[in-house]
């Protein structure tokens, strides 16, 4: 029995409402961390463990797990998984887990959103009931990215999504049901739940949020493929936060000739901690923070350790420019913008993420939020992007 | 410390020299320095040389200078200092036949831009000049660096895009009587501002061409001078100056302190002010760095280039001219060239045979910056020893 202390949900700006999409710089760890992010600065202190779930993971080799937990914040020894898995994997996971557990859930393809779950001691009971797995591998994807479509959506009505109901012989039907398309959905239960926004893991987030949102209790159930998982919610308090901007289509933009980025690893193994945690190093003797962390303070030549210190996520831009010429590998137009980060005074030069290019002005306001920057040599390489308050530019 | 005179200048033309490699364009400019010699020059005086290229070409800048010069029986150094490498190739230089130890000096500076893809330039040169875990990811090509001074300024000074157009324009239609010039044209107003976007608030005519170029200096110690010439033009000083590198810690982007601290340095060291100066060439690799500089320079109070631009008083015939050779903008950019060819156009304005030549010019100033903005080198010469 796990109790919902905080529900988050979390939605790409690209796209349209009935399907929001990635944007060039967002992929399913930046989601992962946009939603987790609003449940550890709603409940600080509160996150021992965390566990990802998701089929769109960028890489599959290690160093995900220290890209989420610096991106939301918490300390590299939280005990930390990732779980290649669906909507079943994910209410699994969320009607299991025990306390101090934050369980993300991030879908890419094929509507992008992300939700987090923190699970505590109070909040609205979710008690897992059964599950049943079964292989009707419907829709294939291979190591290296290639996919395989049956395209039979009768044959995974009847043998997928039924037969894996009927193998766990509910005695009532679901309040809400996860990981369908909202018409398959809605033959299902009972009540009148939302359309869900997507269909992999995060869909059971939200559908837990719009359970709890209209008060409904009783069985929620995740399928993927031949696959479903039930759990039993109960009415209770719990926190839901909500972070969707207003759909918007891509800006037209202009990819330059192709062009690879080189990367170092060395530096990008020594800037980790404070590039993809947003710390800076702050002097021992005078206390001023450096930006990158440097071996020398640039205001009393203290060569003396400097931990690293958080910095805060929102700030102001000192000043900004649109880049319009054809750069290779980038899509133009971009701006780039130097930011102020709270009252710190500290600066950071960052893409603008999240609007129309050529729009940001000098003294808008605005948030840091992990994006991928680019893709070097195929390695993602992620930091923050300045996302300007929604409606403070036109 | 011995005074010190140039004797020669030269330089090619700057242009997209597709024909012509980094080994034809020093050789051709060392030439001309040498045939610019009023009493003849014997190459066998040079006792050592100094080359300034910011990007190697086809080898290993010194040994291919050397080589492609015919310099194999002295020493050679490259200088390398972001876009200030020219004026502190004739720093290194100055300091060597100044001290006492090197009497005849060759000062040399190229580069060979369009050696690759106009486009692919802007990641070549990235690669070199940002952070490479912090920067180097987010597409901070040349212009941007610049722009985001630019967008600080136009913010705080009140000047507009009409005076960077007015700098675009003036360089232009100096570059036009220069034969050594790559844009012998003329601009307007309307046509800035009307020209595609580069990097806001820069458009295309906003900005400095791509060009390959070489360009040379015969510098000698005080007591050869008038074996060389009867016109010698004196080194009076020289200063270097540097600032924080990434962006984000410069305080105030509004003004380059390098180009304070080495402007500083080069006028202590002349024993001259700003009001001294009767001609200058000012890095305008963009209009409004142009701008900027003439208050870091001291030519104009804070925030007062707009006003300046407006009284014309940086135009041949004001004030100060600033670039009659067209300056960056309109007679190219090929970096390690730079700032040797401004001292070209100087030492040419001041034995009054300029292409503009600034009446009765007797002390005149070159100045780089670069790095991006965190470097800047200020020479200052005068036809007066001291
Ligand atoms: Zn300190």
């Amino acid at each position: 029995m796990a109790h919902l202390q905080v529900l988050a949900t979390h939605q790409p700006c690209w796209g349209s409402d009935a399907r929001r999409v990635v944007g060039y710089d967002e992929d399913a760890l930046t989601l992962a961390v946009a939603a987790g992010r609003a449940v550890v600065e709603h409940a600080p202190d509160a996150v021992t463990s965390v566990v990802l779930v998701t089929r769109d993971l960028p890489g599959l080799e290690g160093g995900t797990e220290a890209i989420l937990l610096a991106g939301l914040g918490l300390p590299s020894s939280t005990r930390c998984s990732v779980v290649l898995g669906g909507a079943p994997a994910a209410l699994d996971a969320i009607s299991t887990g025990a306390p101090g557990t934050l369980v993300i859930t991030a879908d890419v393809e094929p509507a992008a959103g992300a939700g987090a779950a923190l699970l505590g001691t109070s909040g609205a009971e979710l008690g897992a009931v059964g599950r049943s797995e079964g292989s009707l591998p419907l829709k294939v994807r291979n190591t290296s990215g290639g996919t395989f479509d049956y395209d039979d959506p009768r044959l995974q009505r009847v043998r997928g999504t039924n037969a894996a109901l009927d193998r766990l012989a509910l005695d009532d039907k679901p309040i809400a049901v996860a990981g369908l398309g909202a018409k398959d959905a809605a033959s299902l239960v009972q009540g009148s739940p939302a359309a869900l926004p997507t269909t992999g893991a995060s869909s059971v987030v939200f559908a837990l949020a719009d359970a709890l949102e209209r008060s409904a209790a009783g069985l929620v159930t995740a399928v993927e493929q031949a696959t479903a998982c039930v759990a039993r919610l109960a009415s209770g308090s719990t926190a839901v936060l909500r972070s969707a901007r207003a759909a918007r289509p891509f800006p037209k933009t202009q990819l330059g000739a192709d062009a690879s980025i080189a990367i170092s690893l060395p530096a990008y193994e020594r800037a980790f901690d404070s590039k993809l945690g947003l710390q800076a190093g702050q002097c021992a003797t005078c206390g001023t923070l450096a930006l990158p962390p440097r071996h020398r303070c640039i205001e009393c030549g203290s060569e003396d350790p400097h931990p690293l210190t958080p910095l805060p996520r929102d700030g102001v831009v000192y000043t900004a420019v649109s880049v319009h010429v054809p750069v290779p590998g980038l899509r133009t137009p971009y701006d780039l913008a130097i930011v102020e980060l709270g009252d710190t005074g500290v600066r950071l030069l960052t893409p603008v993420t999240g609007g129309e290019p050529a729009t940001t002005a000098i003294g808008d306001a605005g948030t840091l939020v992990l994006r991928r920057l680019a893709v070097r040599h195929g390695i993602p390489d992620y930091g923050y992007a300045f996302e300007p308050t929604e409606g403070a530019t036109p | 410390m011995r005074r010190v005179a140039i004797v020669g200048a030269g330089m090619t033309p700057f242009a997209e020299h597709f024909h012509l490699g980094i080994k034809d364009l020093l050789p051709m400019a060392v030439s001309e320095a040498v045939a610019h010699v009023d009493k003849g020059f014997d190459r066998k005086d040079i006792q050592a040389a100094w080359f300034g290229e910011l990007v190697s070409t086809d080898g290993f800048a010194a040994g291919v200078m050397a080589d492609s010069c015919g310099l194999l029986d002295i020493p050679v150094t490259r200088i390398e200092n972001a876009c200030a490498t020219g004026n502190d190739t004739l720093r290194n230089a100055f300091y060597a036949v100044s001290s006492g130890h090197v009497d005849v000096a060759l000062v040399v500076g190229g580069d060979k831009v369009r050696e690759t893809s106009s486009r692919a330039t802007f990641w070549e040169w990235m690669s070199m000049t940002r952070d490479q875990a912090w920067d180097y990811p987010l597409g901070l090509v040349a212009p941007a660096n610049f722009a985001l001074h630019a967008q600080r300024y136009l913010h705080e000074s009140g000047a507009t895009r009409e005076h960077m157009a007015m700098v675009a324009v003036k360089n232009h239609k100096n570059a036009v009587p220069n034969p050594k010039a790559q844009l012998r044209f003329e601009i307007s107003i309307e046509k800035v501002l009307a020209a595609p976007p580069v990097v806001t608030p820069f458009g295309l005519l906003d900005c400095t061409p791509q060009s390959d170029g070489a360009a040379a200096l015969i510098i000698v110690a005080e007591h050869l001078a008038e074996k060389y010439t009867d016109k010698p033009i004196w080194v009076r000083g020289v200063g270097l100056g540097v600032d924080r590198v990434m962006h984000q810690h410069k305080q105030d982007m509004t003004t380059f302190p390098a180009t304070v601290r080495a402007a500083k340095a080069a006028y202590a060291m002349a024993g001259v002010g700003p009001g001294d100066i009767d001609v200058a060439e000012v890095h305008d690799c963009f209009t409004a760095v142009e701008m900027i500089s003439y208050e870091d320079l001291g030519f104009v109070d804070r925030f007062g280039a707009a006003k300046a631009l407006e009284a014309g008083e940086t135009s041949i015939g004001g004030r100060i001219p600033v670039n009659p050779s067209g300056g960056l903008k309109a007679k190219g950019h090929p970096p390690g060239a730079t700032g040797i060819a401004q001292c070209v156009e100087i030492v040419e304005q001041l034995r009054g045979v300029a292409s503009n030549q600034v009446d009765g010019a007797r002390t005149g100033m070159a100045h780089n910056i670069g790095g991006p903005t965190a470097v800047s080198a200020v020479t200052i010469l005068s036809t007066d020893v001291s």
